[in-house]
């Protein structure tokens, strides 16, 4: 404890952003590690210096980590009682976060915001932080809806029109078969990964049937449903490259002209500018088309801007309130194109004419969550892998789609109840 | 009283190593075995429920699953990766002077290397299209192979790259235990007609039975505890890990995602301690098999 | 007759030096590969440059540079070499004290100490992880260098080692210090640790190597930047969703690998006769 105050008041002399040393207060702020590095980090930087302005005495510590090891560090540091003040993460993992104790209960704090200030975000993503009456756990932060991006060179090749995005299944799939028949891929392994799987069932299904109802302890996805998207799954296994979409591996393929879709999030997006720049890349990011011509496939998800319970906690809520605000994610969406949950900030003028922004904002509005309900109970580790076995395993012939929806459905609501 | 000043100097001389094992290895071992008997997310009061972690573990499909793949694991890595072994220090050793160094010292090379290394490294070599691998297969004319997402591969990919990674490290031990023997028994051999093969079966492998059972002793405890590279190579994260139908699911990788992941404590240290008792059964019975085969 | 030996020999050694160089192509090669993939333009096409030699020195340079620059790589150098050497110091120093001990003398429950130490050898780390941070948190050490150092230090690995070297020395040696009048600690000091000096290289060594690859302790322990080690710094990279092309994530991981390496290179013969020792003595 003494090393670590030693550490930031050297810190705090170092920045030299007025305030004393003595009786500071010092903030830890904990962001995924691309939020850490480069113009992100600098962005970061300014929005603290600002901050520490107006606080004088207030240091804030930055620190980025990757996915899994911020959520083991919030776990691990709740279980010591040294939690990061405010941090960033998915709020997928927010019941884990809830339950060890790591996040705390701003209802009452944001309900003492200005309506004008509570208003500038997604309403679903603000619903998304407040699972029951009188409770709300978080601010939305960033997010994203799924894109298509298109390999416009692969495209052409297999003489595939591009100048519309593919209006529906049946015409992605006859898409994907003649790039096949190109002989290059058509889009990565949509049944390793639990968000990819959840992309396609988006493109038949809807919320309604998709997600836990932990009243019952049983999942609600619809057999019917997943009957249908389990039939895509098989007619897409011959067409795909093997790794998932995640995978390094398949912005690479994309990037030299071996592979035609890949559903992701924005975030891959700089990747490909940049090999457009050096290496002729030809693409563009369109939204994920559904069952019919008026639906759209994919998902929604969002960060969270989290405050934890402590004697910080003022000045955490104050600090999530500032770099969350509407100001603050223009100049983050601007500088990296990139949507947030703020809509207000989305809304203006010369964010929304950024393209990848603009089409980020109609993928939020045409998606569903990728796994809701929210912050109600943590997720047991066996639902996801539940739902991912069943999909490769009918993708790769084990059973047939009728019978891999009904066995996944039997053995997910056997894992909720266990 | 006596006996304590009389053994004084000698308990002084291990009082740090003991402290310091009792307070950072014996005590949180304890703790674990408790928190095993007890509902425990880490930071609220435990709860206790009896055997209901061990009885549900030993119900469940991920559990069996990882058991199950461990034991393919080690019945083909552990033979496979002394083999290898074996067989590069007989040929290290075939050589002298300067080129055994050589040989030696590139054979040991993948060891040095941080374990995150190597699983990064084979991850890229075993990429599609663009892969190492699947480069030389294209120059045959073959089809690509998706080695790190077939079901059909991927257990045969990570026992790759453990034995690149482990062989030089037997091959070594194995290489002094070679040095070691006698040439007068091999003179002798040579002598009454034995062929290499024969030399290899009738002098070599006997006179380094300890040292192999050695070798094979700590290649199977460290096996069973199999975690870095299976989880690198198949991009794990706590919520999702064991690639593709869990076909690189491991305990040790279990026992992380339901810590981190699901936030079970309790239920991660009963599994632990499921797969201490079977580490420490395995390693008795290979010391009894071998206390049985030196009596015969 | 002689002929037909020469030409069986021949073959045999034309053979054997076959496989001996495929072998160690197989063994050099991924890391030459990881090189080339490092210094090589990034977002080229493998058809056009399938990464066998490395062919763009500056853009290797340029991603280096880049590295050192933004993720303060230098610094985790620092921490993981503090960490790795104040480890071997402590590993080698208590582990030595206890094993002159247990291998040269008897006292009260030695038995049954040693052996619940060696017991410890089969519980896997992920069991005690949890109880030990708490442990270590308690102390107040979290994000400090004692607090990644000191819970690694009683190594039963190295006392197990140690011990094995220990019970060679002979027992007259021992005596015959004794009657020269030198205290036990001297003994221990003049006498024993002369005498194990490659072993306390060879696990110097190990430790070395254990400690500079290891990832969750310090990623749990040491959460604030200053404290980051190599490894956690290459984490970053190395994350299923980061952000980063190959070329970026293989020279952060090549950079991990520099140390050892080098190390490697320095050391080669001790590290390798150290460790056939620990082997064969076992």
């Amino acid at each position: 404890m003494t090393m670590r105050t030693t550490a930031a008041s050297l810190l705090a002399l170092a920045l030299a952003t007025g305030g004393s040393a003595a009786g500071a207060q010092t903030l830890e702020y904990w962001v995924y590690s691309d939020f850490a590095q480069g113009e992100a980090l600098a962005l970061q930087q300014e929005f603290i210096k600002e901050f520490q302005e107006a606080h004088p005495g207030v240091t804030v510590n930055i620190v980025g980590k990757g996915d899994d090891d911020l959520t083991a560090g919030q776990i691990a540091g709740a279980a010591s009682g040294n939690l990061p003040d405010v941090f960033m993460n998915a709020v997928g993992v927010g019941a884990q976060l809830v339950d060890v104790g790591a996040l705390a209960n701003i209802h009452d704090k944001w309900m003492a915001m200005p309506e004008e200030f509570r208003a500038q975000f997604n309403k679903g993503a603000v619903d998304n932080c407040a699972p029951r009456p009188e409770e709300m756990y978080c601010i939305p932060y960033t997010g994203y809806g799924t894109l298509l991006f298109r390999n416009l060179t692969v495209l052409e090749a297999a003489g595939i029109d591009t100048s519309a995005p593919p209006a529906d299944w049946a015409d992605w799939l006859a898409q994907m078969e003649k790039v096949k028949a190109a002989g290059k891929f058509a889009i990565p392994d949509q049944a390793l990964v639990f968000n990819s799987i959840a992309e396609m069932y988006g493109v038949t299904g809807d919320v309604s049937t998709w997600g836990i109802d932990w009243e019952s302890k049983t999942t609600r996805i619809d057999p019917a449903v997943m009957t249908s998207v389990l039939e895509k799954f098989v007619a897409m296994q011959p067409l795909t490259s093997g790794p998932s979409r995640n995978d390094q591996a398949t912005k690479d393929l994309f990037v030299t002209n071996q592979l035609a879709f890949h559903t992701i999030g924005p975030w891959v997006n700089p990747t490909y500018v940049e090999a457009a720049e050096n290496s002729g890349l030809k693409y563009d990011f369109v939204l994920m088309p559904g069952e019919t011509a008026d639906k759209h496939g994919g998902i929604k998800n969002f960060e969270i801007v989290g405050v934890a319970p402590g004697e910080n906690l003022d000045l955490a809520f104050e600090f999530a309130t500032y770099i969350t605000a509407k100001e603050q994610m223009a100049r983050w969406a601007k500088l990296l194109s990139r949507y947030n949950s703020n809509a207000a900030a989305m809304a203006e003028a010369d964010v929304a004419a950024l393209p990848l922004v603009a089409r980020s904002v109609e993928a939020v509005e045409a998606t569903m969550d990728v796994s809701p309900p929210y912050l109600i109970q943590p997720v047991p580790a066996c639902y996801q892998s539940t739902v991912v076995d069943y999909v490769s395993a009918t993708a790769d012939g084990e059973f047939t789609p009728e019978e891999g929806a009904e066995e996944m459905i039997a053995e997910l609501n056997d894992c909720l109840a266990g | 009283m006596r006996v304590l000043r009389h053994h004084l100097p000698h308990f002084l001389m291990i009082a740090p190593f003991l402290v310091l094992f009792g307070a950072f290895f014996l005590y949180p071992i304890l703790s674990g075995l408790y928190y095993s008997f007890h509902d425990w997310n880490g930071v609220r009061e435990p709860v206790y429920v009896g055997l209901e972690n061990y009885t549900r573990l030993l119900g469940s499909r991920d559990f069996s699953r990882a058991m199950w793949n461990l034991f393919q694991y080690i019945a083909i890595t552990v033979p496979l990766g002394l083999t290898v072994a074996f067989c590069l220090a007989l040929l290290v050793d075939s050589f002298t002077g300067r080129w055994a160094n050589f040989f030696r010292n590139a054979y040991f090379l993948p060891v040095v290397l941080p374990a995150f290394l190597a699983a990064t490294i084979w991850r890229w070599i075993y990429a599609p299209n663009f892969g190492l691998l699947n480069m030389m297969l294209g120059w045959v004319g073959a089809e690509p192979v998706s080695f790190l997402n077939d079901t059909d591969t991927m257990l045969y990919a990570l026992i790759a790259v453990d034995v690149w990674v482990s062989a030089g490290f037997n091959m070594v031990i194995i290489l002094a235990g070679l040095k070691n023997i006698p040439a007068d028994l091999y003179e002798a051999a040579r002598l009454d007609g034995a062929s290499k093969l024969q030399q290899v079966i009738h002098i070599t492998l006997p006179m380094l039975a300890p040292v192999l059972f050695f070798v094979l002793t700590y290649a199977v405890i460290s096996a069973m505890q199999v975690f870095d590279t299976p989880w690198l190579l198949t991009g794990s994260s706590f919520s999702e890990y064991g690639g593709r139908r869990g076909a690189l699911l491991f305990p040790v990788m279990d026992m992380m995602g339901r810590a981190f992941g699901g936030v079970q404590f309790g239920l991660a240290s009963a599994y632990g301690f499921l797969l201490t008792i079977a580490i420490i059964a395995v390693t008795a019975l290979l010391f009894a098999v071998r206390t049985w085969s030196n009596r015969r | 007759m002689t002929s037909a030996a020469a030409a069986r020999i021949s073959v045999w050694t034309v053979l054997k030096w076959a496989t001996a160089i495929a072998i160690a192509v197989i063994t050099i090669f991924p890391i030459w590969w990881m090189i080339n993939v490092v210094f090589s333009l990034p977002g080229e096409p493998v058809a056009i440059n399938p990464r066998l030699w490395p062919t763009s020195l500056s853009a290797g340079l340029e991603k280096i540079e880049m590295i050192f620059t933004q993720t303060g790589y230098l610094r985790a150098y620092g921490i993981s070499l503090a960490y790795a050497l104040l480890t071997i110091l402590g590993v080698l120093f208590i582990g030595s004290l206890a094993a002159f001990e247990f291998a040269l003398f008897d006292f009260p429950a030695k038995g049954p100490i040693f052996g619940i130490v060696m017991l410890s050898l089969m519980v896997p780390t992920a069991v005690t992880i949890i109880p030990t941070y708490l442990l270590t948190s308690n102390l107040g050490w979290l994000n400090s260098l004692q607090g990644l150092v000191v819970p690694g230090l009683a190594s039963a690995f190295g006392l197990f080692m140690l011990v094995q070297f220990m019970r060679a020395i002979p027992k007259d040696m021992i005596e015959a210090a004794r009657l020269d009048g030198a205290g036990h600690f001297q003994i221990y000091w003049h006498v024993a640790l002369p005498l194990c000096r490659n072993a306390l290289v060879t696990l110097a060594i190990l430790t070395f190597m254990q400690t500079w690859g290891n990832y969750m302790w310090p990623l749990i322990v040491t959460t604030s930047p200053e404290m980051y080690t190599v490894g956690q710094v290459v984490g970053m990279f190395n994350a299923p969703l980061s952000h980063q092309t190959v070329d970026v994530v293989m020279t952060a991981n090549l950079l991990a690998a520099v140390p050892p390496l080098l190390f490697f290179l320095i050391f080669q013969r001790k590290i390798v006769e150290g460790i056939a020792m620990s082997g064969t003595k076992g």
